[in-house]
């Protein structure tokens, strides 16, 4: 305490430059989360978050019941881990192109052009993907039949869905990301490169021992960060792709998804607050382990 | 193309009687009028673009009748699921609230979500208390005391097929009575068109089980879990679940055989299409007679489609009038003033036009027989207080199908009250004590039985699936709660 | 700079340009269906589907939504007005906060670093964040609950900060010698070099905001209000949710906007931002990282 008052005499000015985020950011996200105590209580609207009953663990119950708990914190955990690899490591691959491609306009239109699925929302992803895999007039479904081939059932097929959120989870955030990696490429200095062309590296080595190198604590930041939010969902993707096809539920209910089933018919806001209690929680724990172990292994890549 | 036109809700009940006020003595004496005050009103639409000439009208006629305005908030569609639960936990200043059974009201209701009316209903707003039936107000009764209004227009169950008459060319005899129809008329379909889907199922489920179960005589505990279900001509009867029927197999069998003929897409969970039967797309859809009489008011004669409905229930209900109706909130400042305005609104018709229909000659013109016919419907469809609808005031759209005033008739004729299935309609399921069980189940259903019920899975293995999640879920937790409630509500008749 | 032209190198640049024209294909053809789709009739895309080019020409869609202009043209002025006010605050914030982060000589970054970071693990839940926002904050209804919750985010301050400690240290050091203060040195010296970080920052906040729906259906009750994006999100929920209450409720549906007027609306909203992405894209020229919470 005696060090901080020190501090604080010190560097008075950067303590005021600090002071409106901290301000900020204790209003308008600690403060919120002292209601989380309505994740322990009986929840009455005449009697508010702080004066309703507690309750115990009975919230969470729900989640737990019927064994579904498991089965939907696996998922979301599956998926966010396959949607962290694909995506990062696309956005990385169209990021080392990009950056190497010659022509200029070529250059500056397919940047371009990748970014625009960030701009196409969740609810018209779900049109084009009914249009796609329905079994009578879908587009998948009329290409097989010009060849032959007898159509294929997609919806019945729970399996192959992870794939299929994979990859539009991937196309949509490519051009987003890579802008990220793309950045982080220009900073390398170009004089490295220049000793590496007068040795006679190839493109391909060049790639492996400068670029990959160089981007990769940024890469590792990145990826650090998304296991921060491991148990939360994306669930407008989930909702507009999935939707209420119930066939698929087990290969494709996150936390989100059903929760949100739920909890439509008795809105009861005890329950959906203990399910965000329950995410954070995990995630807090998730991330302290994770970090943990990568700073074992190089504390430079640890994110605090 | 065709122009789009936003059909307004309302369908109409028992024969409108146009341009009479019922209740030319208002009651509202015992409310002090000589403040004047705002109220505020939650509903759940989007705002119309005309809604300014609708509010200014009918603020005129309110400042005359009650010395007061109303402002009307609205929470659109895709807002309500989220918003709605939350805004009476928000602590805001409003007076009335929209509610309804599929707005959880019962639920909402037991959790202190609004104002006790045990004070106010019969004395500030005495003519509406006065047309309520005993059902109404039993409906309206949550842990003893009264929390809304319901609306004052009777519903039925009424569930069937409403089909196109339009499309099987010579192959169909044109008899729509029994479930071998059902088959008959989607055979005759495919067999004419193949571009068409006979039945119309979309994403929010299907409503095949719901018509089969009510046509042999069943009866829901409640409809928002439609997964228990008792016979109401038994003496005490006892709630079952769907896999504990002896007839769901054969329904399965059915379900399972329209699959394989093709009478609605492998893929009809993922399709959210809600249009398709109004679009040309598909032929048939089950629902309530309401909807038959909506679907051929806006898309039958006059854009060359034929409509036929039949009523499949064996045993015809009153639906609670609790589907609509109104709510005083905890926070409001004049909750007396907003239940004379309830009271007006319910019963006077000059104001119940202005608020449903708006300004005659300007958003809509009746006929001679008193229906009317939205002027341009891109402005102003109708208003979204639907518990404003009585059966004394509401009108007819225009082109409204001429049997369905005398199928209403036939089905209102009957209904005995207190026997059968309209002994038990007033009844409520007081789900508090089981949520945890009850949103399991939710999802079972949701996940095992839609695809069970279009036959997309096994019928016998997919039975047996269904019914160990059910088990795992907690439905025998469920079934004892909904019998224990059945009995009680038994001893009390 | 020349490298040498050998085969793999020519293997090389074969391989980037059929990836990244494959890759361009992939995210184009859905954009230029979704264009040609909103010009197609409704009855054309129900029973064939959706294509390259329009299917029977209309105009109808556009003619829909444009048939009250003054609702759109408010609800891009409510979106601009959010966007710019956003992202020029979230700037501010973000830089000033990463310029401080970013001080090795300050002792606490570390601390304050998992002060904010904190909350991307941690949080209040979409309930009790919006009974606190409107209870005690009162931000329903006004514009400051769709500026105020996306302004500040963690994931761009560690970006900024990285930017920033890219910077010469020495220009710090030589500012205080000659006498300025921590904040003439943040507004004179540091912020003028940030011009790239500016910019992918500010591109990153002004996405954020412009896309941005769910704020407005949390917080905003009056539909003059609503910004561009959710006057399109309820257009297009309108048609799921009034028939889920439909089957509910025994009410008959509605006839609500359908797919071309859904796509139709997703061009009208789309267009601006994507005419502005390729001005801010020339700033990316100089480079960036990412670094960890830890400074």
């Amino acid at each position: 305490m005696k060090g901080f008052v020190k501090e604080f005499k010190k560097n008075k000015a950067l303590f005021a430059m600090l002071a409106p985020a901290v301000v900020f950011v204790f209003i308008m996200q600690y403060l919120p989360m002292s209601g989380l105590v309505l994740a322990f209580k009986n929840y009455r609207y005449d009697l508010g978050v702080f004066g309703s009953e507690w309750n115990g663990f009975q919230n969470f119950r729900f989640l737990f019941a019927s064994g579904t708990g498991w089965l939907i914190t696996r998922n979301t955990i599956l998926y966010n881990l396959l949607n962290l690899v694909t995506s990062q490591a696309l956005a990385v691959i169209i990021a080392i192109f990009i950056t190497e491609l010659n022509g200029k306009y070529f250059k500056k239109f397919t940047q371009s052009v990748i970014f625009l699925p960030y701009f196409i929302s969740w609810i018209i992803v779900g049109v084009f993907v009914y249009n796609i895999f329905n079994y009578e007039t879908g587009l998948m479904n009329t290409i097989l039949g010009y060849f032959g081939v007898d159509p294929v059932n997609v919806y019945s097929m729970p399996g192959v869905w992870p794939i299929i959120i994979c990859c539009f989870n991937a196309w949509k955030w490519c051009g987003y990301n890579s802008v990220i990696y793309i950045a982080a490429i220009m900073g390398i200095d170009s004089g490295i490169y220049e000793a590496a062309s007068i040795d006679g590296a190839t493109m391909f080595q060049r790639v492996k021992s400068i670029t990959l190198p160089s981007i990769s604590p940024t890469l590792i930041t990145m990826i650090l960060l998304q296991v921060g939010r491991i148990l939360r969902g994306d669930f407008e993707m989930f909702y507009q792709i999935v939707g209420n096809n119930g066939q698929l539920y087990n290969a494709t209910d996150v936390i989100d998804t059903y929760v949100f089933r739920s909890l439509l018919q008795n809105a009861n806001l005890g329950m959906t607050a203990a399910a965000s209690l329950y995410q954070s929680v995990l995630c807090f724990v998730i991330i302290m382990v994770v970090n943990a172990i990568v700073k074992h292994i190089d504390s430079d890549y640890a994110l605090f | 193309m065709r122009k789009i036109t936003r059909r307004d809700f309302l369908c109409g009940s028992a024969a409108a009687v146009a341009g009479t006020m019922m209740f030319p003595g208002l009651a509202s004496a015992d409310v002090d009028t000589s403040e004047q005050v705002e109220i505020i009103m939650y509903v759940v639409s989007d705002r119309p673009a005309g809604q300014d000439v609708v509010d200014e009208n009918l603020n005129q006629l309110l400042l005359e009748k009650l010395n007061c305005t109303l402002k009307i908030n609205w929470i659109g569609w895709a807002e309500y699921q989220n918003k709605y639960p939350l805004l009476f936990s928000s602590g805001e200043t409003f007076d009335i609230a929209y509610a309804a059974t599929w707005l959880n009201f019962a639920s909402l209701a037991q959790k202190g979500a609004f104002m006790s009316l045990d004070e106010m209903w019969e004395e500030y707003a005495p003519d509406n208390f006065a047309l309520q039936s005993e059902t109404a107000l039993a409906e309206a009764t949550i842990s003893g005391h009264y929390y809304c209004v319901p609306t004052l227009l009777s519903t039925y169950t009424a569930y069937g097929p409403i089909y196109r008459t339009d499309m099987t060319g010579e192959d169909w005899d044109g008899v729509m009575e029994t479930w071998e129809d059902v088959e008959e008329y989607c055979d005759a379909i495919l067999a004419n068109n193949q571009a068409v889907e006979p039945i119309d199922i979309y994403s929010m489920g299907p409503e095949l089980m719901l018509t089969y179960l009510q046509s042999l005589g069943y009866m829901w505990v409640s409809k928002s879990y439609p997964w228990l279900w008792f016979d109401p001509t038994e003496e005490s009867p006892t709630v079952k679940s769907l896999y504990q029927l002896d007839e769901i197999k054969d329904f399965l069998e059915m379900t399972a055989r329209f699959n394989e003929k093709g009478f609605w897409s492998k893929s009809a969970l993922s399709d959210t299409d809600s249009m398709k039967p109004q679009n040309g797309k598909s032929a048939l859809r089950f629902h309530n007679i309401d909807s038959y009489a909506g679907i051929s008011a806006n898309y039958g004669e006059n854009i060359g489609q034929g409509w036929g409905y039949s009523n499949f229930v064996a045993d015809n209900s009153h639906l609670p009038y609790t589907q609509d109706c109104m709510v005083i909130s905890n926070t409001s400042k004049n909750p007396e003033r907003a239940m004379a305005l309830i009271n007006l609104i319910t019963t006077d018709q000059e104001v119940f036009d202005a608020l449903m229909y708006g300004v005659e000659g300007v958003t809509y013109e009746l006929n001679d027989e008193g229906q009317f016919t939205i002027t341009d419907t891109d402005l102003y469809g109708a208003g979204a207080l639907w518990a404003a609808r009585s059966d004394a005031l509401v009108r007819y759209q225009a082109g409204y199908p001429e049997d369905y005033t005398t199928m209403k008739e036939e089905i209102e004729a009957s209904i005995v009250a207190g026997v059968n299935s309209e002994k038990f309609a007033p009844f409520v399921f007081d789900t508090s004590s089981i949520e945890t069980e009850l949103s399991t189940c939710v999802n079972v259903q949701q996940q095992y039985w839609w695809p069970l019920e279009l036959g997309y899975t096994d019928k016998d293995s997919g039975l047996e699936q269904y019914q160990s999640m059910m088990e795992v879920a907690g439905i025998d937790t469920v079934i004892a709660e909904a019998q224990a409630q059945i009995d009680a509500y038994i001893a009390s008749l | 700079m020349k490298i040498k032209q050998s085969g793999s190198t020519k293997a090389f640049y074969a391989i980037a340009y059929i990836f990244v024209g494959l890759m361009a294909l992939i995210c184009l053809l859905p954009f230029i269906i979704m264009v040609s789709g909103s010009f197609s009739s409704e009855q054309a895309i129900r029973f064939t589907g959706f294509g390259i080019l329009p299917k029977d020409f209309t105009l109808e869609a556009y003619r829909l939504i444009f048939k009250t202009p003054m609702t759109v043209i408010r609800a891009y002025g409510v979106s601009i007005l959010i966007t710019v006010v956003g992202t020029v605050l979230g700037l501010f914030l973000t830089t000033l906060t990463a310029y401080v982060l970013s001080r090795k000589d300050f002792k606490y970054r570390n601390w304050f670093s998992f002060f904010f970071y904190f909350t991307t693990l941690f949080n209040g839940g979409m309930v009790c964040t919006y009974i606190f926002y409107i209870q005690y904050l009162h931000l329903k209804d006004s514009y400051w609950a769709l500026i105020l919750p996306g302004m500040f985010n963690v994931f761009y301050l560690l970006i900024m900060r990285t930017f920033i400690a890219a910077l010469p240290h020495e220009l710090v050091e030589s500012a205080k010698i000659d006498g300025a203060g921590e904040w003439r040195t943040f507004f004179s010296v540091i912020f003028p070099l940030l011009k790239s970080g500016l910019a992918t920052i500010g591109l990153f906040l002004a996405l954020g905001y412009w896309n941005d729906w769910y704020n407005a259906m949390l917080y905003i009750n009056t539909e003059t209000k609503y910004p561009l994006q959710y006057m399109l999100y309820s257009l297009m929920q309108k048609t799921q949710a009034l028939a889920s209450i439909a089957s509910q409720a025994g009410i008959s549906i509605s006839d609500m906007p359908s797919n071309s007027l859904k796509l139709a609306m997703a061009v009208v909203a789309t267009g601006p931002i994507i005419l502005v992405y390729p001005f801010v894209q020339k700033y990316f020229v100089k480079g960036v990282a990412v670094g960890s919470v830890k400074g």
